[in-house]
């Protein structure tokens, strides 16, 4: 959703200084890393990136599947629906270290991961009579994607029941999954080899023209940038805002699971950091900073764990905790803080300087 | 004057920075001071955040304000009430800054028109309003809202309509460009015939602290409006009404410089294009209209705060330095990018002044804009004057950044309405005051071509 980025242009500035007068054009040099360089992008792009999207649509998949299965007091059925959104919603959240490409460039992100829902729209479409379709939901930004789904299969209070469901809901509903997974396979598509190989940018780096990276480096910086955004946008917004506004600014709190999709974004960076995704050992960053700076990959991935057990060792909901455990939710901020600055200052240069 | 100030610090650079080019010949133009393209601003990135980074020079207070100003930028209005962003619409274009301005870059041309987008239409009708301005549409006002919450009527949809247009390079290259004619259709009501419209297309939000710390005296030095000097390029100044200072002022953004701050920008933005009212707007656009009051008392929208964080936001983004200055066929470009005389209108350097924002303060940069208008000829006019604009002038674009926009926002479309799909049909469309500029490009090699091309994509 946010993006935010503080700090980062400091250490851009100091390696600009480095290539300033360097005799030659940076973007075409290779150096006897690249052979790594391209393993690692390679396997981020097709064994994390691609593969989170592909399980990504494969949930929603199954959630439409459950979601048109669901009718009026069904309460197994309902309870079948929520546990499909949260399965939806992990890779989703996992996907949240890397919002380049498609996600970006293609506005999949507003579509599917709009915030707040807008309670109005969706009324008066439920008050209305017209069918709702896909296609209503796509004249509709702000009343469709996860938060609206979470709304109407919750509730406002997160105690729906399956006898609470109109008609009218239900036609909602499968009309929203529909379209949560029309988006999904956009992005998947967007990515894998076979579609629009938004991959390639990252496999083959430095060669795919003016749209595409310069360089290995560049690529790589975009993965690092992408690790900072994440977790910038977790320690200063979505758990900032909600200590400092209050729970109406919280993002999944109709379902409470955003202790969940805190930690899914933190897992992440670590899938990324690692090159692991669903089992996958592929090579990730860590491929590249292991061999020469050994105590640098033992403190990162110390504090990627830090910061996930810091949200998931806030106790209870995060809904109550913003109020009765301020001080777990304060040290879970501070560990993705701490996180978030461990890259900016350590893995970023060192990456750039490799 | 200033030009010799150039090569002379050019000169400097070269045997401080640089030495090791000794094949260059003298009629290179060094690059090197231009690779700070913001001053003390400039960040160094080519990925996805370059357009969207806090200036690297920002005081602390300044990046505290900047930082939340980011978060408002993406903020998502809904209709209200609601507890929070409240008060979308009731007409609107887009729900959000982001929406129009992702990753604080360039809308595409919109993939289906009818939807939201980054197009937006602007309209009028003959004569002026009381200050000058255009003379608005009865019962649609300056902006054409064609989204509107539910239970309300869009003021008109979009429709788009492409014809061809064939351009041959002198080495017989044929580019076929495409010319959008934009039209409403639905309106909520009767349009009035002699409706002017024109289409704009929403543009990068980094650099504009810069633009608008430019001393007035340094635009107004460039202005050559009875073309006096005989090149064929005249440039000329807009002045605009500023309703908050209640005065004339320079105009200096917007596709025709039809306004003069980015305060003011912003809050047209809020309310003409989202429905968002503010302190400085505090009437919900449709207001008067059937289709354009939310019956609420919720005005404004916005709190002062929020408004003057985003403002200070807009102003306070790095912009992202040039890249491959060294690249021999970079500088090729860049030495036809003069000799075509591009650079007449597009002048590479500015110079900031005071500014209470100490960051942005007598910075030396690189804009590639002399933010006057030009005559750009017949088929890029809209026929819809705006201040002193007539109705085929333009305000120069910058170009710095351009060459990331393909990286950033996945899209290389270009000019007011987004008819350019690349640099060259940008290129292409220019006419008018440019038309000799561009008949030179299409005089070019292959290779030169490629040179200007490889240089713009370094900016």
């Amino acid at each position: 959703m946010k993006n935010r980025i503080f700090n980062l242009s400091l250490l851009a500035i100091a390696s600009a200084t480095l290539v300033n007068c360097s005799s030659n054009d940076d973007s075409t040099e290779t150096n006897n890393n690249s052979g790594l360089y391209k393993e690692v992008l390679t396997d981020l792009s097709n064994d994390v990136i691609t593969d989170t999207y592909e399980e990504l649509n494969l949930k929603a998949t199954a959630l439409k599947t459950a979601v048109n299965a669901l009718t009026i007091g069904d309460e197994t059925a309902l309870t079948a629906v929520k546990e499909a959104w949260k399965a939806t919603r992990s890779p989703w959240e996992q996907s949240e270290g890397f919002l380049y490409g498609p996600v970006d460039t293609g506005g999949i992100d507003p579509a599917m991961d709009t915030w707040p829902v807008d309670v109005n729209a969706m009324d008066a479409i439920l008050n209305g009579s017209t069918p709702i379709t896909p296609a209503t939901l796509e004249q509709n930004e702000e009343a469709r994607g996860f938060h609206l789904i979470e709304y109407l299969v919750w509730g406002v209070n997160g105690n729906k029941s399956a006898s609470a469901l109109t008609t009218r809901e239900l036609e909602y509903l499968r009309a929203a999954a529909q379209d949560l997974q029309n988006n999904t396979q956009l992005l998947y598509d967007g990515w894998k080899v076979s579609g629009g190989n938004f991959a390639n940018h990252f496999i083959n780096a430095g060669t795919t023209g003016n749209d595409g990276y310069a360089s290995q480096k560049d690529a790589l910086e975009e993965i690092v940038n992408g690790m900072i955004t994440i977790a910038d946008e977790v320690s200063t917004g979505k758990i900032q805002t909600p200590l400092d506004e209050g729970v109406s600014t919280e993002e999944s709190r109709f379902s409470n699971n955003s202790k969940k999709d805190f930690a899914d974004n933190m897992r992440s960076i670590k899938n990324i950091y690692l090159g692991d995704f669903n089992g996958n050992n592929a090579s990730g960053l860590t491929d590249i900073v292991a061999p020469s700076n050994s105590q640098l990959d033992t403190n990162m991935k110390a504090k990627i764990d830090a910061a996930i057990n810091a949200i998931e060792a806030i106790p209870g909901t995060f809904t109550n905790a913003v109020t009765s455990n301020r001080a777990a939710v304060e040290n879970a901020r501070d560990k993705v803080a701490e996180l978030q600055l461990f890259i900016q200052s350590q893995l970023k240069p060192f990456i750039a300087n490799h | 004057m200033i030009r010799k100030c150039i090569l002379l610090v050019g000169l400097c650079l070269t045997f401080i920075s640089c030495s090791n080019n000794d094949d260059e010949s003298y009629v290179d133009i060094d690059l090197s001071e231009r690779m700070y393209a913001g001053g003390e601003t400039t960040i160094f990135s080519a990925t996805s955040i370059a357009f969207r980074t806090p200036a690297p020079n920002l005081s602390a207070s300044d990046l505290e304000t900047h930082l939340l100003g980011d978060t408002q930028f993406e903020a998502v209005f809904v209709t209200a009430p609601a507890p929070v962003n409240s008060g979308l619409g009731s007409i609107f274009n887009n729900s959000s800054c982001i929406s129009c301005h992702p990753n604080d870059g360039r809308s595409p041309f919109p993939a289906n028109i009818s939807n939201r987008s980054g197009l937006l239409i602007r309209a009028s009708i003959f004569g002026t309003d009381e200050n000058g301005g255009p003379n608005p549409v009865p019962g649609f006002g300056v902006q054409i809202q064609n989204q509107s919450i539910f239970g309300y009527l869009a003021e008109a949809k979009y429709e788009v309509l492409f014809t061809e247009k064939i351009e041959t390079f002198s080495d017989g290259t044929v580019v076929v460009l495409r010319k959008p004619t934009i039209s409403l259709f639905n309106p909520y009501t009767n349009l009035p015939s002699g409706l002017m419209l024109s289409p704009r297309i929403s543009t990068p939000v980094f650099g504009l602290g810069l633009l608008e710390a430019i001393p007035e005296q340094y635009i107004l030095a460039n202005q050559d409006i009875n073309d006096t000097n005989g090149d064929g390029i005249s440039g000329k100044a807009n002045y605009v009404w500023d309703p908050v200072q209640n005065r004339t002022v320079l105009g200096r953004f917007g596709w025709k410089a039809n306004t003069g701050t980015i305060l003011v920008q912003c809050a047209a933005a809020y309310v003409e294009d989202m429905g968002i009212t503010n302190y400085v707007f505090p009437n919900e656009t449709g207001h008067g209209q059937s289709n354009g009051q939310d019956g609420l008392e919720d005005d404004p929208e916005i709190p002062n705060s929020v408004v003057n964080q985003v403002v200070l936001y807009c102003k306070t983004l790095a912009v992202p330095g040039p890249r491959n200055l060294q690249n021999p066929t970079v500088k090729e470009g860049a030495r036809l990018f003069e000799s075509l005389e591009c650079a007449k209108c597009h002048i590479p350097k500015q110079i900031t002044g005071a500014s209470e924002i100490s960051a942005l303060a007598n910075q030396t940069i690189f804009p590639y804009s002399d933010m006057l208008l030009h005559d750009m000829g017949e088929d890029l006019a809209d026929n819809r004057p705006d201040f002193l604009a007539t109705g085929k002038e333009w305000k120069t674009r910058p170009l710095w950044g351009i060459g990331l926009t393909g990286l950033i926002n996945g899209h290389t479309t270009f000019l007011h309405d987004g008819r350019a799909r690349n640099l060259t049909e940008a290129i292409l469309w220019h006419g008018g005051e440019a038309q000799k500029a561009k008949d030179k490009f299409k005089q070019l090699t292959a290779s030169q071509r490629n040179a200007v091309l490889e240089f713009l994509n370094s900016l």
